[in-house]
């Protein structure tokens, strides 16, 4: 089978899976619903209660999921490529650190702005990963020979116990209320029961996959060794930044949209490296489509399992990553 | 005919007011050529290599392609012409042969090309050129140290460039696959008609195959030119201050050095 | 010490020992860290003897002169042994300041948040426990008088469904605390003549999706907001994100009220006032 053959056989499956997942999603919930009242057009609108719990209620919710989850587990492809090593997350750069600084703030200082319909936390979220990134990318170009690494690597890391420490210290100065938020938010939520904010994060999001469609054979490449891939053609500063920019704003964009959901960008390229192999050419978009299918059925157990009660939806991964892991290395040794 | 590659005079430091590690060096490869740079650690071995390859660009001098500056050519046309193979290659996932050896590809094609059936039959040429056909399917992380290097050798080909430069080809190998890399390489060279140059500190090793020497110390060229010539008692022991026995071995045909003492600087 | 004639009744100077026990008991140096017990110990009388409260109280004005010392989370353990308290009022989770004031010997109350009833009990209990037995019992009295008044004025009307929401974020529909089946929230609502929409839950707090919301069809959405003032844009600003909701009956009807102001459900001596503001807007 010819390899690009093969690559369209692969990703088209995904595809269907993520598809099938996507429209299954919001007809199942805690609340049984009639389909066929909820798409009747005769009834009003005001009047027709399962029309908005598919509407209202779940379908933003499932949108939100999917793009959420498509996001985490692209940038996390990238990521793990640009690093050269399978465990780096979105969040390892400092990226949701600042992006939870940011959300932090704006509940501490009482924010409560509304631009083109997003409010306060998520415009703060996305203004403090912005920031991050702008540090982090600063400190790691501050050697004339351009992006290095190693150096990216620590100063992520660095950046992120820093902003840890900030959070801590605003949490204890906030009151109660506040502090709770603030955690809560943290935890992830997709119940944003609008299209506005999704709408406002898929700009930022299709800019991002635009960079990551171009970088799929470099990010190959790059994971064979920078001294050959610039040997063949490579420009290594080049890739490294675009793919730096192109995964720390897809990750603000989606943190913002859900807060810092935790595991994706990392479960989901494994799981899907272990499927397909490592070439990014199928990689990166099969995470993409596995992703938001992934993160889309999380949020199904997040709000039916123990209904009444949601259960936030980064808790679901995490309980799911935890013993994922495990069993990986499990597996390894 | 205007040489393959010619680094003319080049010098480079790697940050303002360093020392020197490449100090006035001139390399010419004709087409055909299967020259070795040789020296000890810290030569400047490496960095010349980079400098030939079009990794870096010399901080005075300039280095040739058929006449055309190298540090004029796009880094893909400078791959179309000059392919490397590193002295390691770690990976960091899990791919096939084949896969590594397609990637050699990657200069001649676009952003969103996809190899074309043309381009695996070269990629299967690479492999069967080095003897590592049955490997194709196999995940490079369970080759062999030799069939390793034999993939990443196919991986160079591949790239259909009229140059290959080599660092360290078999620093890291036990003697039986040193053999065989270095036999596949004059291979290449004489059946194929592939130009190479070989960096290394292995004696022996540029004493079987190559040529043409290019000794190294400190940056600077000792002395260069035909093996037989350059490769003295008395270039080893400027090289590396080791007295030696040099002659050519009845067994294998060609030249071999035998360490006997070392001088104390 | 007067000099009798003849012995006192002995009933007499048991009376006069207990009462002399008693007050040699009485705390007089009182520390309070959860607000609505201050707001108790001021109302059963016991103001006087407190010395420190919590960096939150702000009632009675009173309190705003004493000094403060930490809060639920941080609680000044220093400051707090160095005012020399021979009481100290403490939340259940306080765990480790509890285990320090008994290393230090210093006598602690435990108070937990419970039900409405739980409020009454803990007058009475802290009457015993600072000398003011009497002045408790009357204001534990008035206080469940002025409940079952609005009991009364709400009995035999219709229950409505209501939702009764404590928290969210601001300008969206998303987090949604609600008051669950237990706790005083939801006996307030209870007195105040609701029917509590998520009554079968049996937690005092739970996070509601808008699933649940359109599900539970809540004919009431009562939401509490601390600010002090809210004017005719700020109240549409606040009610605005519910308005997608419009098949919820509470939205539908233009029943999404908000009721606002400090201190509208603290459980002490001014949770009347809570109940009455449920009743008002749930009766009209």
């Amino acid at each position: 089978m010819s390899i690009r053959r093969r690559i369209a056989t692969v990703v088209v499956a995904f595809a269907v899976f993520a598809i099938a997942v996507m429209i299954w999603a919001p007809t199942v919930g805690s609340t049984p619903i009639s389909l066929a009242r909820a798409f009747d057009r005769s009834i009003p609108w005001d009047d027709n209660v399962d029309a908005q719990i598919f509407f209202v209620a779940r379908l933003p919710r499932v949108l939100a999921g999917g793009l959420v989850g498509a996001t985490l587990a692209a940038a996390g492809v990238v990521l793990q490529a640009l690093l050269r090593n399978p465990l780096a997350t979105p969040f390892t750069l400092g990226v949701s650190a600042g992006a939870s600084l940011g959300a932090m703030l704006a509940v501490s200082a009482r924010l409560e702005l509304s631009v083109l319909g997003i409010t306060s936390i998520p415009l703060a979220s996305f203004a403090g990963s912005l920031i991050a990134t702008a540090i982090v990318y600063a400190l790691a170009s501050s050697q004339r020979r351009g992006l290095s690494t190693n150096v990216l690597l620590l100063a992520g890391v660095t950046l992120n116990a820093f902003f840890s420490a900030v959070i801590l210290f605003v949490q204890y100065l906030a009151d109660f209320a506040e502090a709770l938020r603030a955690i809560r938010w943290m935890m992830g939520g997709l119940d944003v029961a609008s299209y506005v904010p999704i709408i406002a994060a898929i700009p930022f999001i299709v800019v991002s996959f635009g960079a990551f469609a171009m970088m799929t054979r470099t990010l190959n490449l790059l994971s064979v060794g920078t001294e050959a891939a610039a040997s063949r053609g490579v420009d290594i500063v080049g890739a490294q930044r675009l793919a730096f920019i192109s995964a720390s704003l897809a990750t603000g964009a989606a943190v913002s949209l859900g807060g810092p959901i935790g595991f994706i960008g990392i479960i989901v390229p494994h799981l899907v490296r272990l499927i397909v192999g490592s070439d990014h050419r199928i990689v990166l978009p099969a995470s993409a489509l596995f992703g938001a299918a992934f993160l889309v059925l999380c949020d199904l157990a997040a709000r039916t399992v123990m209904s009444p009660l949601e259960i936030p939806v980064g808790v679901v991964t995490a309980l799911i990553g935890g013993p994922f892991f495990l069993w990986l290395l499990v597996k390894r040794s | 005919m205007s040489a393959l590659l010619w680094a003319d005079n080049v010098s480079f430091r790697y940050a303002a007011g360093a020392p020197l590690v490449v100090d006035g060096v001139t390399v010419r490869l004709d087409d055909g050529a299967l020259a070795g740079i040789l020296g000890p650690n810290g030569s400047g071995k490496t960095t010349l290599l980079r400098l030939l390859s079009g990794t870096r660009r010399p901080t005075s001098g300039r280095v040739l392609v058929r006449d055309r500056p190298l540090g004029q050519l796009s880094r893909r046309e400078a791959a179309r012409q000059i392919a490397v193979v590193p002295q390691e290659t770690e990976l960091a996932f899990e791919y096939r042969a084949i896969e590594i050896v397609l990637m050699g590809r990657h200069p001649h094609l676009g952003v969103f090309t996809v190899e074309g059936p043309d381009d695996v039959r070269i990629a299967e040429d690479a492999l069967a050129a080095t003897g590592t056909s049955h490997l194709a399917d196999r995940m490079f992380h369970e080759l062999s140290g030799g069939e390793k290097q034999r993939v990443v050798i196919a991986a160079a080909l591949a790239q259909s460039a009229n140059l290959l430069l080599l660092d360290e080809p078999t620093a890291s190998l036990d003697l039986g696959y040193q053999l065989e890399v270095s036999s596949l390489l004059r291979r290449l060279n004489q059946e194929h008609g592939v130009t190479m140059a070989i960096s290394t500190h292995d004696l022996n090793l540029a004493a079987s195959i190559c040529r043409e020497l290019i000794l190294m110390r400190d940056g600077r060229v000792l002395a260069a030119g035909p093996t037989a010539e350059v490769l003295t008692p008395d270039n080893v022991k400027r090289l590396y201050d080791v007295e030696a026995d040099v002659q050519v071995n009845d067994a294998t045909g060609h030249m071999t050095v035998v360490p006997v003492r070392r001088i104390p600087s | 010490m007067r000099f009798f004639r003849q012995p006192p009744p002995l009933g007499g100077l048991f009376v006069a020992i207990f009462v002399v026990a008693l007050s040699a008991q009485s705390p007089k140096r009182i520390i309070s860290l959860v607000p609505n017990v201050t707001e108790i110990l001021f109302a059963i009388g016991a103001g006087p003897q407190v010395v420190a409260v919590s960096n939150y109280d702000v009632e009675p004005p009173e309190v705003r002169s004493l000094p403060t010392v930490g809060a639920l989370v941080d609680p000044d353990t220093e400051k707090i042994i160095s005012l020399r308290p021979d009481l100290v009022i403490t939340y259940g989770s306080q765990t480790d300041l509890q285990a320090q004031l008994k290393r230090a010997a210093i006598p602690f109350f435990d108070y937990r948040h419970g039900g409405l009833d739980h409020i009454m009990v803990t007058m009475r209990a802290l009457g015993a426990r600072t000398g003011h037995v009497e002045q408790a019992e009357k204001v534990a009295r008035d206080l469940e008088a002025a409940i079952n008044a609005v009991r009364t004025r709400v009995a035999g009307k219709p229950r409505p469904r209501t939702l009764l929401v404590f928290g969210r974020e601001p300008g969206s529909l998303r987090n949604i605390y609600a008051s669950a089946g237990r706790g005083f929230l939801h006996d307030m609502l209870v007195v105040a003549g609701g029917e509590d929409v998520l009554t079968d839950v049996d937690r005092e707090s739970a996070q509601v999706s808008t699933e649940m919301i359109l599900a539970r069809k809540p004919d009431v959405i009562l939401e509490l907001n601390a600010a002090t003032r809210l004017n005719e844009a700020d109240l549409k600003a606040v009610v605005d994100p519910w308005m997608t909701l419009s098949a919820v009956p509470a939205v539908r009807n233009k029943r999404v009220i908000i009721l606002n102001g400090p201190g509208l459900t603290v459980p002490g001596p001014r949770v009347v006032d809570g109940i009455e503001k449920m009743a008002n807007a749930l009766h009209p």
